[in-house]
């Protein structure tokens, strides 16, 4: 152990002396930390989606007696993609060009066929063929989705009004002709009037129970339309720049760089500088060298870890951010940091001792350390 | 010689690297108080002999014995030093790790008879010279009986090479033994009692100088 100690105690010397390699060890992950975290967040960013309008759609439109601004509308509904309106034949070049990952098309008569609410107009919607296009395509039918959730309002307002008409009778119109309604509570009334026989008792308990049913359509009818509905909670937090996650993907990256290469590099120096015949010479065994080199991942782990923790608190702290408990996980951080230092550490110095120097070691320990990142 | 075991030997040690047979099988005793000289050419296994003898390698057949209790000191052809530490912090490690009670007063004890520089530059900074005192120094920790020496005065000015053989020689004088490399025909002379001679990697001759010599003339004049 004292041997051990000892190896530890130089390593950590030579790496204070070396801080232009601590730099790179440092800034390299880090860098790597925040391109991903730019790739995350592009992941989340709007795709540009074109608008081809080959109905003319008006500034507003009438449906059901709700006035729609179309484009406030479209602005509504578009909150995951960014619509922009092209004509048939610019959409087509943007989407072959790959400045449009969809193209979605308002075919000619779209809104009559929506005023008249007997049919369902089509939306037509072309795909590029990348590797988001599935995605795209989970966005349109969010947007088509929202768009509909808001045409269905409009729709049972307008069968609503069908509803009480019926009840309570009057002048109104359907597909676009004049009609008159008597409703059931004038015809309950004049019903009344009349001699009463079990023919036109009937006709009245049928009138009764036909109005209770109609009273209750408001409800029926909305939750028909949503049987479930989905109620975004107001967001609460750290940010997204302050997240755990993109602390755990600092730390989950700087840990793993530098405990591999730090491993791997500094077991191969040994044997560079010509240090291991003196050390085999029963002064130092080659298991306790090895654990030398894991205690020096795991140190420098929990040391870099703690420190990138701390940082991450501290700025929660002055920023006053909510939520993410940064001090609160330390303790269980710095166990998490030992042994994944420790455990890489192995790994690093197995690749050190099968390279036959410094620099073969650590090209390949980038080389594995690529896709343990990446995979993880 | 004295009675007993020989303070090192090599049983029919030999060393292979991959196909590579480095070194045939050796038998060779090393006793009280005498100096061996290992010559031969370039790649005839005079280091890899050292290092086997030093135990900084292991043999792949055959065994090195070494009589008990016997300390062994190694300084190899090519300095093994840490290059970002100075001097004194290489020589306080090794102190530390051969066990020596005091590894502050051994390192500067050898700093000052070796002349190297005490200030904290890094070794890899020291002159070439300076690394192979360093790296002789470095042999000396741990008060072995035995000093095995691969090409000591390769980068020693004339002074520093007198030191050296003084040290061996009062070593020697207390009973222990010393086992070098050179290629050196003066230094042999001078210095050795005894010669070997490999070449390929085969122990071809081994006897006193005397006898050395002889067959070295014999061998010029045939």
């Amino acid at each position: 152990m004292k041997r051990v100690t000892l190896l530890l105690r130089k390593d950590l010397l030579v790496l204070r002396r070396s801080p232009l390699l601590l730099a790179i060890l440092i800034a390299y992950p880090l860098a790597i930390a925040v391109l991903v975290g730019l790739v995350a967040s592009y992941g989340s960013s709007k795709p540009r989606v074109a608008l081809v309008d080959e109905d003319n759609l008006p500034s507003t439109l009438e449906l059901g007696g709700h006035v729609f601004h179309v484009d406030r509308t479209i602005d509504e509904v578009s909150k995951n993609v960014k619509l922009v309106r092209l004509d048939a034949d610019e959409a087509g070049r943007q989407l072959r060009d790959g400045r449009v990952v969809a193209v979605v098309t308002v075919p000619p008569g779209f809104v009559s066929i929506l005023r008249g609410m007997v049919e369902s107009p089509e939306l037509r919607l072309e795909l590029s063929t990348g590797a988001i296009s599935s995605r795209v395509e989970q966005q349109v039918q969010a947007l088509v989705y929202t768009l509909n959730r808001q045409l269905q309002r409009a729709y049972i307002r307008s069968n609503l009004r069908y509803v009480s008409l019926i009840l309570k009778g009057g002048d109104g119109s359907f597909i676009g002709q004049p009609i008159s309604v008597l409703g059931i509570e004038k015809a309950q009334r004049l019903l009344a009037t009349e001699p009463q026989t079990p023919k036109t008792r009937r006709l009245l308990d049928f009138l009764h129970d036909g109005r209770l049913a109609l009273a209750n359509t408001d409800d029926a009818l909305r939750s028909t339309a949503h049987p479930i509905e989905l109620v975004r909670e107001p967001r609460r937090g750290r940010t997204w720049a302050l997240s755990a996650e993109v602390e755990a993907y600092a730390l989950g990256l700087t840990v793993t760089f530098l405990a591999l290469l730090l491993a791997a590099g500094s077991l191969a120096a040994e044997r560079d500088e010509n240090v291991v015949g003196r050390l085999s010479r029963g002064l130092v065994g080659f298991g306790e060298l090895v654990w030398s080199k894991v205690a020096l991942a795991a140190a420098v782990a929990l040391a870099l870890g703690l420190a990138i923790a701390f940082a991450f608190g501290i700025v929660v702290e002055v920023g006053g951010v909510t939520g993410g408990e940064p001090w609160g996980r330390l303790p269980l951080l710095a166990v998490g940091l030992l042994l994944a230092g420790g455990s890489l550490g192995a790994l690093g110095a197995l690749l050190g001792a099968l390279a036959k120097e410094a620099r073969s070691a650590s090209l390949v320990a980038v080389l594995v350390v690529m896709p343990i990142v990446f995979l993880g | 010689m004295t009675a007993g075991p020989p303070l090192l030997a090599a049983r029919g040690a030999a060393r292979t690297f991959g196909h590579t047979h480095a070194l045939e099988p050796v038998e060779l005793e090393v006793w009280d108080g005498e100096a061996l000289a290992l010559v031969g050419p370039n790649g005839a296994g005079k280091s890899t002999l050292l290092s086997l003898l030093a135990g900084a390698l292991g043999p792949s057949a055959g065994q090195i014995e070494r009589r008990k209790g016997v300390r062994v000191g190694w300084a190899p052809q090519r300095p093994a030093q840490y290059g970002r530490l100075s001097a004194r912090e290489n020589l306080e490690l090794f102190a530390r790790l051969e066990g020596e009670h005091d590894p502050g007063a051994a390192a500067e004890r050898l700093l000052g008879e070796f002349e190297l520089p005490g200030e904290a530059a890094p070794s890899a900074n020291l002159s070439v010279g300076n690394r192979q005192r360093l790296n002789l120094a470095l042999s000396l920790l741990g008060s072995p009986q035995v000093l095995l020496l691969d090409e000591p005065t390769a980068s020693l000015d004339a002074d520093q090479r007198r030191r050296l053989w003084e040290r061996t020689a009062a070593l020697r004088a207390a009973g222990g033994a010393l086992v070098f490399a050179t290629q050196n025909l003066e230094e042999v002379d001078r210095v050795a009692d005894r010669v070997a001679v490999l070449h390929d990697g085969r122990l071809v001759f081994l006897g006193s100088v005397g006898e050395y010599d002889r067959s070295h003339v014999e061998t010029l004049s045939a």
